[in-house]
């Protein structure tokens, strides 16, 4: 059995599909990574998984507990780090811990030993407001409330938007740390590079789940020959493109410029080529590259 | 029930850390009650007089001098014509002039009526009639005394019936309004608003996921807040006892009893307030025009609800403010017991039983 079992999930908010037709299963002891852009219905999906939210249709089991009937038994086995910062700014790191505990009939030395790793770090701000910490300090304390009753499954929504990069690399070592202790982690990211630490991730769109796989599979599955050029114009580029006839997909990747071909490339390259000269364009090397995770992603919204 | 303490405490934290909030809601009581007190007080002292006093005989004297002992007037000419006492007006800013026709005493005593000739400045109507009223409870102060000394009784013309506060006295009519305002901007007002901040800010969807129980949540949102404002009830009474020398007539337990149960009608409007509003703002508004400005004008405690048209005093009937309002001047100043107030104690618990009942049905039982 899975340790949860999305089916048929609709969501609507008004006139905004805010999820449709969502099918997912995430299995016991899994980093499952939901990876999608702001507004795909990632926060969504998870307000109905933590039963803060009652779908439209569909079914969700957690743990074989239905979400909508059984939502006093889920909540006691799940632990739950929201998008928003959603401790209490005036109570200091040791009262928000203190408290969170205590609503979960737990207290905080019983279960020292799932987040000992990341209390070593708070400890030195035991007795600081939690509005006062930095963005990562407050992502952990957070985090200590989520598991300071062992949950089964912990669902952490977005957790290192606003993170500086050592602290979300931090982040996500501990989050491992925690799968180790076989705690079923799902969590969301619109950062691209996150997706590739996840044992599978989906990709969601539109309140649409466009893939589901192992990162390692989703960039094996890429369909195009994918090219990398450094130039100075991008975006004057990205207008002419329209005149080239041959089916490729592009867009700007920092400063440089990628483009997948789907036709056969012997011919498609020097083509390419052609159109930059004839166009009159300053262009560095045009070099093949392996597509990452990003790039893979553009390619299934392309299609879908 | 340790997870109620434990909420209990952390609201304590909030209310302490907020020192801002917590001087506002301690401090403004105070402030009000002492602005109404010495400011918007309608009482006037020491009003400048003339008396014109054609008798000077014994029982003239005797009048003048409860007049001018009363701490409402000075008296500060003596005219000797009635031309005079135009020019008193004008130069010496008098506010009234008192004539006491000739043979004063002798037609109290032969005739049992004697009548006194005021002229007011009514360029202030407020304080031409507050004064003239003022001098009609001194006369029949006077004339009270004066028919114990003797056997036979007499009159003075100017006699009306003034129960309660002949003196008129203002704080009387706005400390158990301002009881009021306070009770419902800290009870209901403060206790919806940091619940809605708890949703605007996540920390309630972080609570609901606990296991712990709704009910506790609320409850030990409500009680913090119901300590702090019976706190500032307190200082409230304390404060017009005191300074103003209100009198409590009453018992005090039962004014106890009194603000503790209107204190829950104001917190069931604060779950309701709750129950439909989703950020700060909303409670905020919601308790402006739904709570507070109804309490402010249909209370009878600023405007009188008798001149009201009919659709308003009905409406008046729906809050709650309008029955505490009568049942603790009742306690305070006609000296009531429960008896004669069960019947508003009973209408205000009426109102916090359907409110907790409207909130609990609303409510989603989920969040």
């Amino acid at each position: 059995m899975p340790e949860i079992d999305i089916q048929h999930i609709n969501k609507r908010f008004g006139k905004i599909e805010a999820l449709h037709d969502i099918n997912i299963m995430v299995e016991q002891g899994e980093v499952f990574g939901l990876v999608g852009p702001d507004g795909a219905g990632k926060s969504t999906l998870f307000n109905i998984l933590t039963t803060l939210l009652l779908p439209d249709s569909g079914q969700v089991d957690i743990m074989g507990m239905d979400v909508v009937k059984d939502y006093l038994q889920i909540r006691q086995s799940i632990g739950y780090l929201p998008g928003v910062f959603s401790l209490y700014p005036d109570l200091s790191v040791q009262e928000n811990l203190a408290f969170f505990a205590t609503m979960y009939k737990s207290s905080v030395l019983d279960n020292m030993s799932l987040i000992k790793p990341i209390w070593k770090q708070l400890l030195p701000f035991k007795d600081r407001p939690a509005g006062k910490l930095s963005g990562g300090m407050k992502q952990k304390l957070a985090l200590c409330c989520a598991l300071i009753h062992k949950p089964k499954i912990l669902f952490l929504d977005e957790p290192t938007t606003g993170v500086d990069p050592v602290s979300r690399k931090e982040f996500w070592d501990i989050l491992k740390d925690i799968q180790h202790k076989n705690v079923t982690v799902v969590v969301s990211t619109p950062y691209m590079d996150e997706a590739t630490r996840c044992d599978r991730i989906a990709l969601i769109q539109n309140g649409n789940i466009i893939k589901i796989d192992t990162p390692n599979n989703i960039i094996s599955n890429f369909r195009g020959h994918l090219y990398t050029v450094k130039m100075d114009d991008i975006f004057g580029l990205m207008q002419l493109m329209n005149q080239f006839e041959l089916t490729c997909n592009y867009y700007p990747y920092g400063e440089h410029f990628h483009i997948a071909f789907y036709d056969e490339v012997e011919k498609a390259l020097p083509a390419f080529e052609r159109f930059l000269q004839d166009h009159g364009r300053q262009y560095g090397e045009i070099k093949p590259i392996t597509p990452n995770i990003e790039d893979c992603f553009i390619e299934l919204m392309q299609m879908s | 029930m340790k997870e109620l303490r434990m909420i209990l405490y952390k609201e304590l934290i909030h209310i302490v850390r907020d020192k801002i909030t917590l001087f506002l809601v301690l401090a403004i009581p105070i402030m009000l009650v002492l602005l109404f007190g010495f400011t918007i007080s309608t009482e006037i002292r020491n009003a400048k007089v003339a008396v014109l006093d054609q008798s000077k005989d014994s029982q003239s004297v005797a009048l003048i001098d409860k007049i001018s002992s009363s701490g409402y007037f000075q008296v500060v000419a003596y005219p000797e014509t009635e031309s005079e006492i135009d020019r008193d007006f004008k130069e010496m800013d008098i506010k009234l002039a008192i004539i006491i026709p000739s043979e004063f005493e002798h037609s109290l005593e032969k005739e049992k009526i004697a009548t006194l000739q005021i002229i007011n400045d009514v360029s202030d109507l407020n304080v031409a009639s507050v004064l003239n009223n003022y001098l009609q409870a001194i006369t029949h102060d006077f004339i009270t005394e004066y028919n114990h000394k003797g056997s036979e009784s007499g009159t003075v013309e100017m006699v009306t019936n003034m129960r309660y506060n002949p003196e008129m006295n203002s704080v009387y009519m706005f400390v158990p309004g301002i009881i009021t305002l306070i009770m419902i901007i800290v009870t209901a007002l403060m206790s919806s608003i940091t619940l809605a901040r708890e949703k605007e800010t996540g920390t309630m969807n972080m609570l609901l996921i606990t296991p712990v129980k709704k009910v506790y949540v609320i409850i030990g949102k409500v009680i913090p807040y119901m300590c702090l404002s019976l706190i500032s009830t307190a200082m409230i009474i304390l404060i017009s006892v005191f300074v103003f020398k209100m009198p409590v007539n009453g018992s005090i337990w039962l004014l106890l009893l009194l603000c503790i149960i209107f204190m829950f009608t104001a917190a069931s409007f604060g779950m309701m307030i709750s129950a439909i509003s989703k950020t700060q703002i909303d409670a905020m508004m919601v308790t402006m025009m739904g709570l507070f400005l109804p309490t402010v004008l249909l209370s009878g405690f600023l405007f009188p609800l008798d001149n009201m048209p009919m659709f308003f005093q009905v409406l008046a009937d729906v809050f709650p403010a309008k029955w505490f309002i009568i049942a603790i001047k009742d306690v305070m100043i006609k000296g009531s017991g429960f008896f004669d107030i069960w019947k508003y104690l009973g209408i205000l618990i009426l109102m916090a039983i359907v409110l907790i009942t409207i909130s609990l049905t609303n409510v989603d039982k989920r969040k």
